[in-house]
């Protein structure tokens, strides 16, 4: 299990890499943490012509509070996101959810822009962020664009990504104060892609559900937010008789992948499950 | 295809090659430099035997390419040991049976002194959850976690030891 | 009364060092003398291995299940810069023949397919090329014209096929590659006389040892020099390396081979007679040392080690008042590809079938299917953890049925102490137990009864918990009559009787022993082993033994660590070279003394004075002076200089099956036993399983080494952890292998382990084997299945789930649930 030769280049400057993804003669990809792309290689399920390697750019690794969000730049690495106080403090979900990705050591290199541009439909942040409503900051030689998270994910192991991009921050808005979260997941080990994750961020106001956000991953071949069941949820009461309903609905709506031995039976049956108590989490978790 | 010059530390000692860029830090470490220590056991990321230690952090040498390693430094475990004898995280292995086959054994030391280097009183669960990305086929994980228990203590005493003699 | 065991005699005892209280090294926990070379990393792994001008080799794997080999057109890779050579099946036939086959008839199988392939992953082409990146580059490159079969993939249907879906048509007119039955006992009577028969059908799915460390091969061939050097990771390399010659058109003196350190095995490096075949063919052909490391890819798809994969139809005779009468059972064994040996995995299980309990009669029909998967091989418990498990689940499902405790009924029908050596119906014996006292243990370990009303207050509450307890044996030191027993009286094929192990020892004039082991070490301990043996035997020092390995030339056969008989086999071996060498010392050391023989002894490293406290030689003095100083001692042989010795040791009590196989003779004797009570949590929305509370004791005789001991039961309990919750290998209805990867085939983690694992021991030593050890190595995966299924199916009792198939992972457990609740709703 040895990769396919490619040619090596590594810019210390991000023009440069723009410019390399811009020259459409040999296909390249982007080297990040390698924490998928070089498994892939390996099992040479991926043969790039020509890695661009952007560990050696400088200045891409913050964390950082600007105005009114927390901006993520391409080479924070996991295990620097889920240890950050930052993160932890506006984001504790994310905090929490890290402790479900890969182990330490891949979190060591793996980068969270590199996960999402990686875009498998089984992993956790893509959910996370299209519930935290993230923006994202894609650059090329020629300028830059935002696409939401709610945008970015096309479908497996496909974003809107153009050959030619690079996604290089992530830009999560600090929720307003008093909203509660909730993260569930199931999967065959702790640490493996899950087979079902829900997420939900919501507020509760005079005793009624506002704002509620869910986004669910592992049913689809995208991350995808459920936009219906939102829109039942908010101003509802947050009982568990609700939430169960929700939460049929939500499993009736989706079209789960049916692969031997993980039907799309038993995933539906995980968001059936996951998703009541997420809820709960998220309304329980709502400041006084 | 054009190899690119590196230039790295390993176990302290300078290494200059000319290495293809895809050679696998993996490869590199066991078959250019020699050093048998860090083994390969799937080279797609999930048992870690294949981890080292690089500029302070444990990572999977099957998932870096050598070509990354230019400039860095790096410790597998032929560094670990001193004259003076065993690392104390091997010899807590040593001591506490946290091996058998040994194959495993080069991966979870590295995932252990990360650990032990954040945290030197860690709690069984965060022992457990440091070495849940290193596949033991052999030892069922107690010895091991018991091993690492009793080298985070050996370690601290030995810290205090040192903290009360004179300078 | 006369029974169809009378001709089964159980012969006399060779036992020389009765177990016994007092014992100064066999029973401590001492530092394993193996670990640190391996901790510096110095282990010293087949890969870790080079020698001047080596190449490494590829392969190029099937993409299909079953296909024939229409043209390959190597030309493109062989014109790669950096290529040596590239080699189809059709070569390798010019140098090698086919790999031993131990099934009777033999299934043919060649290393690199001839014709047609198999299953996805059988080899078709090989390349040898400067480095292991060049080989796979050219690998892809080797173009390959099929002509597509159909895929067998379930059992049933590949014993019903014909034509072009028959895998070996030449060998075979059917896939059922063996159909025997057999009657131990009056097996008809007892179930014409049962007031109840249980019946279950029940599923067990195939996984795999996957050793972190895969199979791998350096083997050079030079006709001048000897012929063929093999370095290899094998168990087996030192016990029948002519069987392998026999492949490779050499006499075993012109073939050495070499063990390396092995990276775990759990019987997955036993037969890996292939890839050394493959390997040493490829270094002949292409004229240069050539090394080949399978991947984890191929470790999985292509390693020959895959483990059970049955389906049974079995029933239990039991009377009203919970006797249990008789046990019979169909299986179809889901073999893979080919049949290295034959059904030996089910010849293995008969030698605990009934378990731990008193069952007059045993019936059996065993049908091996041809599927294209890759075909079987050893893994931890070598199909006795298939029966363990059928026994246990069907005394939970006899329990059920009559509306008895599941636990008292154990009690009821469980073999007592005084009953042994005990002997069961298909012949083999259990020399020795106290089930009743191990049980005790774990019950009380466990806590047992507090755990059985919390749970009963837990489901109360709607939360699903339960306690599972499984009483199983474990078997060791095997005998390889289990290899050909249940083969066709007219085809028995190579009936082999001998297992020995051996070992050479001599002490160097500075006083050291050197040992040099005849079999490997793949994780085992050993070196540790023989030392404390040895120690207690000799009281030598133990630091001052240092410990070499054979290769297949400079050492009598060892069979190594495999069937849990290592430490019990190689201490014979270490006894019987212990009163050589004892002779000697005290021969030449009595006379430095000028004293008699008979009036000295081994003290402290000394031959010393009886009685005396100043008047001893150390064994340093002794062999300085009986190797350097020839003339201090009298003529004659029996001063020849020097301390040296060998020694066999032979399995301590075997008979030959009858001719008739009325019964199967004795041939894995020496019995543990283990009982195992876990408390589990079902998620009944997710199927998740969380393991409460975890208790094992086991039985192992006599206990050399406390601590490693220990580590065997963990290691093997995490497997059957994995093998009941997580782990099976997915073929899909094509044929293809789909989750051949450390992702996707989930090992248990430290994650994944139980929080707060109680271990226990007991000791009944054996009266058989010296000091009355018994091995260990495979007991926790023989346990843990059993328990914890129980415990799962007792955690949604108020579901009415039944557990018939293993693995149930979350998705199979939720999908037993869900069709539960359905049914509930009407
Ligand atoms: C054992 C193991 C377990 C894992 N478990 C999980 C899990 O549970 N959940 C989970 O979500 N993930 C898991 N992962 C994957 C991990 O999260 C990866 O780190 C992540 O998916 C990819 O990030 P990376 O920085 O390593 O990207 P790389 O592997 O370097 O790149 C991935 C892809 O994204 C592209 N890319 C990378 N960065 C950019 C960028 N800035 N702009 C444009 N394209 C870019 C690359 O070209 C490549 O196609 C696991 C990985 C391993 C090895
Ligand atoms: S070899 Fe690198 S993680 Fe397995
Ligand atoms: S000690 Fe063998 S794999 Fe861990």
């Amino acid at each position: 299990m040895k990769p396919s030769a490619f040619d090596y280049e590594c810019p210390t400057d991000l023009n440069a890499v723009l410019a390399m993804l811009g020259d459409t003669e040999t296909e390249t990809s982007i080297l990040a943490g390698g924490q998928s792309l070089v498994p892939m290689m390996n099992y040479r399920l991926a043969a790039p012509e020509r890695l661009v390697d952007i560990n050696r750019l400088p200045d891409l690794d913050y964390i950082r509070e600007d105005a009114g969000f927390v901006a993520i730049g391409a080479l924070a690495r996991h295990g620097e996101i889920k240890a950050s106080e930052l993160v932890g403090r506006h984001f504790p979900m994310m905090s929490e959810a890290y402790d479900w990705i890969a182990h330490a050591a891949v979190r060591n290199r793996g980068t969270l822009c590199g996960n999402l541009c990686h875009a498998d439909p089984a992993s956790e942040m893509p959910a996370l962020m299209q519930v935290l409503d993230a923006t994202l900051v894609v650059a090329k030689a020629t300028g830059t664009r935002e696409v939401t998270a709610q945008d970015f994910f096309v479908g497996t192991y496909e974003t809107v990504l153009e050959s030619d991009e690079m996604l290089t921050e992530v830009r999560i808005p600090i929720p307003e104060a008093g909203t509660g979260w909730g993260f569930e997941e199931v999967a065959m080990r702790k640490g493996d892609y899950a087979w079902c994750t829900v997420v939900a961020t919501l507020r509760v106001v005079e005793g009624r559900i506002a704002a509620p956000r869910i986004a669910v991953s592992g049913v689809g071949d995208a991350a995808i937010r459920l936009g219906a069941q939102e829109e039942t949820l908010a101003g509802a009461e947050p009982t568990s008789a609700v939430f169960e309903e929700i939460a049929a609905a939500a499993a009736a709506a989706v079209n789960p992948p049916n692969v031997e031995h993980i039907s799309a039976d038993y995933r539906r049956d995980l968001l059936r499950s996951l998703l009541p108590r997420v809820l709960s989490a998220a309304a329980s978790r709502v400041a006084a | 295809m054009n190899k690119k010059a590196i230039s790295l530390t390993v176990n302290g000692r300078v290494r200059e090659a000319l290495v293809p860029p895809r050679m696998l830090l993996s490869d590199f470490i066991r078959h250019e430099l020699e050093l048998p220590g860090t083994h390969v056991g799937c080279e797609h990321g999930v048992c870690g035997s294949c981890n080292v230690v690089v500029d302070g952090k444990a990572v999977r040498s099957c998932l870096m390419f050598a070509v990354q390693a230019n400039g860095t430094e790096i410790t597998t475990v032929e560094g670990y040991d001193t004259a003076e004898g065993l690392h104390p995280i091997q010899q807590a292995f040593w001591e506490e049976h946290g091996l058998q086959c040994g194959f495993c054994t080069p991966g979870m030391l590295a995932a252990a002194k990360e650990l032990l280097a954040a945290n030197p009183d860690p709690g069984d669960d965060e022992i457990r959850e440091a070495i849940s990305g290193n596949l033991c086929r052999c030892t069922g994980y107690e010895f091991i976690i018991n091993a690492i228990r009793s080298a985070a203590k050996a370690m601290r005493e030995a810290e205090i030891q040192k903290t009360l003699q004179p300078a | 009364m006369k029974s169809h065991l009378d001709t089964n005699v159980i012969p006399p005892s060779r036992q020389r060092e009765a177990p016994r209280a007092g014992l100064t090294w066999i029973g401590q926990s001492i530092k394993r003398v193996e670990d640190p070379r391996i901790l510096t990393g110095n282990g010293g792994y087949i890969d870790d291995f080079k020698v001047p001008g080596m190449a490494h080799a590829a392969m190029v794997s099937s993409p299909h299940a079953h296909a024939r080999i229409v043209s390959i057109d190597t030309s493109r890779a062989k014109a790669l810069p950096g290529v040596i050579g590239v080699y189809t099946g059709e070569d390798l036939a010019s140098v090698v023949d086919p790999c031993p086959s131990f099934a009777s008839p033999p299934i043919p199988q060649t290393a690199i397919a001839v014709g047609k392939v198999r299953h996805v992953g059988e080899v078709v082409a090989a390349v040898v090329a400067e480095d292991r990146y060049i080989a796979e580059d050219a690998a892809e490159l080797v173009e390959v014209e099929w002509e597509v079969l159909p895929a067998n993939v379930d059992i049933e249907a590949s014993a019903a096929a014909t034509g072009d879906a028959l895998l070996h048509p030449d060998d075979r007119e059917s896939n059922v590659a063996l159909d025997e039955s057999f009657n131990f006992g009056p097996v008809e009577e007892d179930f014409a006389a049962a007031d109840h028969i249980i019946k279950r059908r029940l599923r067990w799915h195939r996984s795999s040892a996957q050793a972190i460390e895969t199979c791998g091969v350096v083997a050079q061939f030079d006709p001048y020099k000897g012929g063929y050097t093999i370095h290899c990771n094998s168990n087996f390399y030192n016990f029948i390396p002519f069987v392998i010659g026999g492949s490779l058109r050499v006499s075993p003196g012109e073939m050495r081979i070499v063990p390396k350190l092995a990276g775990g095995s759990f019987g997955s490096k036993v037969f890996s007679h292939k890839i050394i075949i493959l390997t040493a063919g490829l270094a002949r052909l292409a004229g240069v040392p050539v090394k080949y490391i399978e991947d984890r890819l191929e470790h999985f798809t292509n390693s020959d080690s895959h483990g059970s994969d049955r389906l049974y139809d079995a029933e239990l005779a039991v009377d009203k008042d919970g006797t249990f009468k008789s046990l019979r059972f169909t299986v179809l064994d889901d073999y893979g590809a080919y049949l290295q040996f034959g059904v030996g995995t089910h010849g293995n299980a008969m030698a605990q079938v009934t378990g731990p309990y008193t069952i007059g009669s045993f019936g059996m029909r065993v049908k091996a299917v041809l599927t294209n998967k890759c075909q079987q091989g050893p893994y931890r418990g070598f199909g006795s953890e298939v029966t363990n498990w059928l026994m246990e689940r069907m005394v939970d499902a006899a329990a059920n049925e009559l509306g008895q405790d599941p636990l008292a009924l154990r009690e009821q029908n469980m073999i007592k102490p005084d009953a042994f050596p005990y002997m069961i119906p298909t012949g083999n014996i259990y020399d020795s137990g106290n089930f009743q006292k191990v049980l005790a243990e774990a019950k009380q370990m466990f806590d047992l009864d507090g755990w059985r009303e919390k749970a009963k207050k837990m489901r109360a509450e709607g939360r699903c918990v339960g306690v599972g307890v499984a009483t199983c044996m474990e078997r060791s030191v095997y005998g390889p009559t289990e290899w050909w027993s249940l083969n066709n009286k007219e085809t028995p094929g190579f009936t082999l009787t001998s297992t020995p192990e051996s070992i050479s020892v001599h002490f160097d004039p500075s006083g050291k022993l050197f040992v040099t082991l005849h079999s490997p070490m793949v994780g085992n301990s050993p070196e540790t082993v023989v030392t404390q043996i040895l120690a207690e035997r000799l009281t030598v020092a133990p630091e001052d033994i240092v410990f070499n390995y054979s290769d297949s030339q400079s050492g009598f056969n060892g069979v190594g660590p495999q069937g849990s008989r290592f430490t019990a086999m190689i201490a014979g071996a270490c006894v019987s070279a212990s009163i050589k060498l004892e002779e000697r010392l005290k021969r030449f050391g009595a006379h430095m003394l000028q004293r008699r023989p008979e009036d000295v002894e081994l003290r402290n490293g000394m031959v010393a004075v009886k009685g005396l406290k100043d008047q001893e030689k150390s064994f340093g003095e002794i062999a300085l002076t009986s190797s350097f100083f020839r003339l201090s001692f009298p003529d004659g042989e029996e001063f020849d200089s020097g301390l040296e010795t060998t020694a066999v040791y032979d399995h301590p009590l075997s008979t030959d099956p009858d001719e008739d196989r009325k019964h199967l003779g004795i041939f894995y004797p020496i019995v543990g036993h283990i009982c195992h009570i876990v408390a589990v949590e079902v998620d009944p929305g997710t199927g998740k399983v969380e393991m409460l509370d975890y208790a094992a004791v086991h039985d192992n005789g006599t206990i050399v080494n406390p601590r490693t001991l220990a580590g065997q039961v963990w290691g093997g309990t995490a497997n059957g952890i994995g093998t009941t919750l997580s782990e099976q290998f997915h073929y899909n209805s094509d044929g293809q292998f789909t989750n051949p990867n450390f992702a996707e085939f989930a090992m248990p983690t430290a994650n994944e382990m139980p929080r707060n694992f109680k271990l226990g021991h007991v000791e009944t030593p054996s009266p058989f084997t010296e000091y009355g050890i018994k091995g260990g190595g495979e007991g926790g995966r023989l346990g843990a299945p059993s328990a914890l299924t129980s415990a799962i199916e007792d955690a949604l009792s108020d579901h009415g789930v039944k557990i018939t198939s293993l693995p149930v992972t979350p998705p199979v457990l939720r999908g037993l649930i869900r069709d539960a609740e359905q049914m509930a709703a009407g």
